[in-house]
């Protein structure tokens, strides 16, 4: 997902009705969202978890895990804290809609609801919701170079590790690092080191698929996530990441520049033991230092503890 | 009891979705004689209290005032009678409502 691209707004519906699933689908049709429902709460807190939508409508008296458990339990959890919610409620007591308040939702619509009244509140909901993430990518973009930065990354990860271990499609995980940086620094200076960043966060991005995440991680330090994407397909795209990188020239005062960067790449289905979002980095990390060690400019991945090194080996 | 009509029925939005939900409540009135002659107040409950949230949505008001009686006699555990005589009134409203006809 690149910053610019935008998704269709999604609506995700937690009743036990059906009826209810259905009268939603047609009322807000006019508003042009995608809709989807579950039926219970634990359905949904997983759905929300893996889709994150861009608002909830919930019902209070779900079977088994009810409607309060669910909001509180969303609020808790960092990929879903920020999606708005919106309470369906069958009961007109001020008791329960100022609990639903109190643990987080924007707003609640009463049962049976007036479709107008059900729209305008879904709107109110969602403009609040736009300006929330238009603030919240600035904080998640690298200001040098356009990419998104760490936190995005890290926070990306762990939703995309989710999604992996839910529907047991691959991850992988490549993290760059510039060669010989320091010296750059040294002999061109910081000012020429930065166009350097800058010219590589775009080799990377034009070499990226668009379903890649292409982030700043740190210093010198790119990631980028690769979702949906096994070991094999992935050799192919870091690959070409490092010799897109490797194929730029630098203009410096009296010279011509080629700047390069080792890749190490960890996929999930690689990853022993528990898929943790620091167990990913780390495997990244430990093929980056295996290309360090093997001379710089090439790519090495994490293969079941092993550090191999490509194309070499395939 | 007169024939019950959706207010929606001529909302080209609504009409297939009022067609489904009104073919479904003679089932669901069946299923609340079920409830009450098991003594299963909780299911009973359960399901007058979808009913209320529905039944105004499809364009039923009537649907939404009755269940919500019934709901409300069983949280205050009203007597046996007072549940009876409530199911039995949604029972026939759900009975007297008429599945819209197709396009």
């Amino acid at each position: 997902m690149n910053p610019e691209v935008p998704n269709p707004t999604r609506v995700l519906v937690i009743d036990d009705t059906v009826s209810i699933h259905k009268l939603i689908v047609a009322r807000l049709r006019p508003e042009g969202l995608e809709v989807t429902a579950e039926l219970d709460g634990q359905s949904g807190l997983e759905r929300a978890i893996t889709d994150v939508p861009d608002l909830i409508l919930l019902d209070i008296g779900l079977p088994r895990v009810d409607g309060f458990e669910v909001c509180r339990q969303l609020k808790e959890h960092a990929a879903t804290r920020n999606i708005p919610i919106i309470f369906l409620t069958g009961d007109t007591d001020t008791e329960s809609k100022v609990r639903g308040l109190d643990l987080g939702a924007v707003d609640y619509v009463t049962k049976p609801f007036d479709e107008v009244e059900l729209r305008a509140r879904v709107r109110a909901a969602l403009r609040t919701k736009r300006l929330q993430d238009m603030l919240e990518q600035q904080s998640f973009l690298d200001g040098l170079t356009g990419l998104w930065n760490r936190a995005y990354l890290d926070r990306r990860l762990e939703a995309e590790l989710n999604v992996s271990e839910r529907y047991g499609r691959p991850l992988t995980v490549v993290m760059a690092d510039v060669d010989n940086f320091k010296r750059i620094n040294d002999t061109h200076g910081h000012l020429f080191g930065d166009i350097v960043l800058q010219g590589i966060a775009e080799s990377l991005s034009a070499s990226a698929r668009r379903s890649d995440i292409v982030a700043r991680y740190g210093g010198e330090e790119f990631g980028v996530l690769l979702t949906g994407t096994n070991l094999k397909s992935a050799i192919y795209v870091s690959e070409r990441l490092r010799a897109s990188t490797e194929s730029r020239l630098y203009e410096a005062r009296n010279e011509v520049v080629r700047v390069t960067a080792s890749f190490g790449v960890a996929c999930t289905e690689d990853v022993e033991g528990e898929l943790s979002p620091e167990a990913m980095l780390q495997a990244a990390d430990l093929a980056l230092y295996a290309s360090k060690e093997a001379g710089r400019n090439c790519v090495h991945l994490f293969r079941r503890g092993e550090l191999v090194r490509i194309p070499g080996a395939f | 009891m007169d024939p019950i009509r959706s207010i929606y029925e001529d909302d080209p939005d609504m009409l297939e979705i009022v067609r489904e939900f009104a073919a479904e409540l003679p089932g669901r009135a069946e299923s609340l004689e079920n409830h009450l002659r098991d003594g299963d107040l909780e299911e009973l409950q359960r399901l007058a209290h979808q009913l209320k949230g529905a039944g105004g949505g499809y364009g039923f008001t009537a649907v939404t005032e009755v269940a919500a009686s019934l709901e409300q006699a069983l949280k205050e555990g009203a007597d046996e009678s007072v549940v009876k005589d409530s199911a039995a009134a949604l029972c026939e409203t759900l009975r007297a409502v008429v599945v819209p006809a197709e396009d």
